[in-house]
């Protein structure tokens, strides 16, 4: 497919010197994005690994914490865990910030204020089994926090991967190209109009002449 | 902010023997997902937490909501385990911002 030009150019001098300008701009302008590409691209994979690592731990933590939930509900009865649910003070507060890395809006997750005693005293009247539980939804707590940390921040860096991948790609086949026929129909175009003056003054040279 | 689960009856316990805030018990996809809708209208509640088995359900439904970033939507296992493939999501990902399909964690390129 032939490049289309850009529409309702003047085939002007002035045109080609701006067009020129803006050329060097879009490669300027290309460049500059491919490099942010790759950088996201690197630190995207960076953060998969994390993920795949965090997500096989959870996974680990999770099924220690419901097997020990398992044989809690055994020991100490549904009824009696659930209430023990209800009286916990819920003790976690999230801090969400938002950095700025690149561009790219990524969540931060801090907890903030948990309470120290949480982890550390037993209860009492209930077995040890809920106590495990307990302990292991925890840990697992931290884990979901941090996972959902960088989670998040994949997400977030695939969306604009995608989004400056699409610009480099219309800059470098669209833009760019339509810019140089641009430039090359205007050259071409003053080239003519160069040597139909030539003709033309020759032409009135010889009558000139002829006189 | 506070973190809030959205799951079933042995999820919302322990998480809520963790020391979560805020729990609901849902049941069904649907109860689920206006759930976590009226929870993302929410400005305090800066992360919701559902189980897989119900993300793979609902997950088409509510992509406005994954796409605004907070609150953030995390899928974790319950009580049956992992859901197989449940790489998914993060894969796609990796398949729309690289182009390729890669096996995430061995660096091998399918």
């Amino acid at each position: 497919m032939p490049t289309s030009i850009i529409a309702g150019v003047k085939a002007t001098r002035m045109e080609l010197l701006s067009l020129k300008k803006k050329k060097q701009l879009a490669q300027k302008g290309y460049e500059l994005l491919k490099e942010k590409r790759d950088a996201l691209i690197m630190e995207f994979f960076r953060l998969i690994e994390d993920v795949k690592e965090l997500r096989e731990r959870l996974q680990e933590d999770l099924e220690r914490a419901y097997l020990n939930l398992k044989y809690a509900k055994m020991i100490d009865g549904p009824l009696k865990l659930h209430s023990l649910a209800s009286s916990i003070k819920p003790m976690l507060n999230l801090e969400v910030e938002i950095h700025n890395v690149m561009g790219v809006r990524m969540p931060k997750l801090n907890i903030i204020s948990r309470g120290e005693e949480i982890t550390q005293h037993s209860l009492i009247g209930f077995s040890s089994k809920t106590d495990d539980a307990r302990r292991y939804f925890i840990s697992a707590l931290d884990t979901i926090i941090k996972l959902a940390e960088i989670e998040g921040s994949v997400k977030r860096l695939a969306e604009e991967i995608e989004k400056s991948k699409r610009r480099v790609n219309a800059l470098k086949s669209i833009v760019i190209p339509r810019i140089e026929a641009t430039i090359n129909y205007i050259e071409l175009h003053l080239e003519e109009a160069e040597r139909e003056d030539f003709t033309r003054l020759k032409f009135i040279k010889r009558k000139l002449s002829e006189r | 902010m506070k973190i809030t689960v959205v799951a079933d009856e042995d999820t919302v316990l322990g998480l809520k023997l963790a020391g979560v805030n805020e729990t609901y018990i849902v049941n069904s996809p649907i109860e689920a997902e206006s759930k976590i809708r009226e929870l993302s209208t929410h400005p305090d509640i800066g992360l919701i937490i559902i189980t897989e088995q119900m993300g793979a359900k609902i997950r088409k439904l509510i992509p406005d909501i994954i796409r605004k970033g907070i609150p953030i939507i995390l899928e974790i296992p319950d009580k049956t385990g992992a859901v197989k493939g449940a790489e998914d999501p993060i894969r796609e990902l990796v398949k729309k911002a690289v182009g390729v399909d890669i096996k995430i964690g061995k660096k091998q390129v399918k």
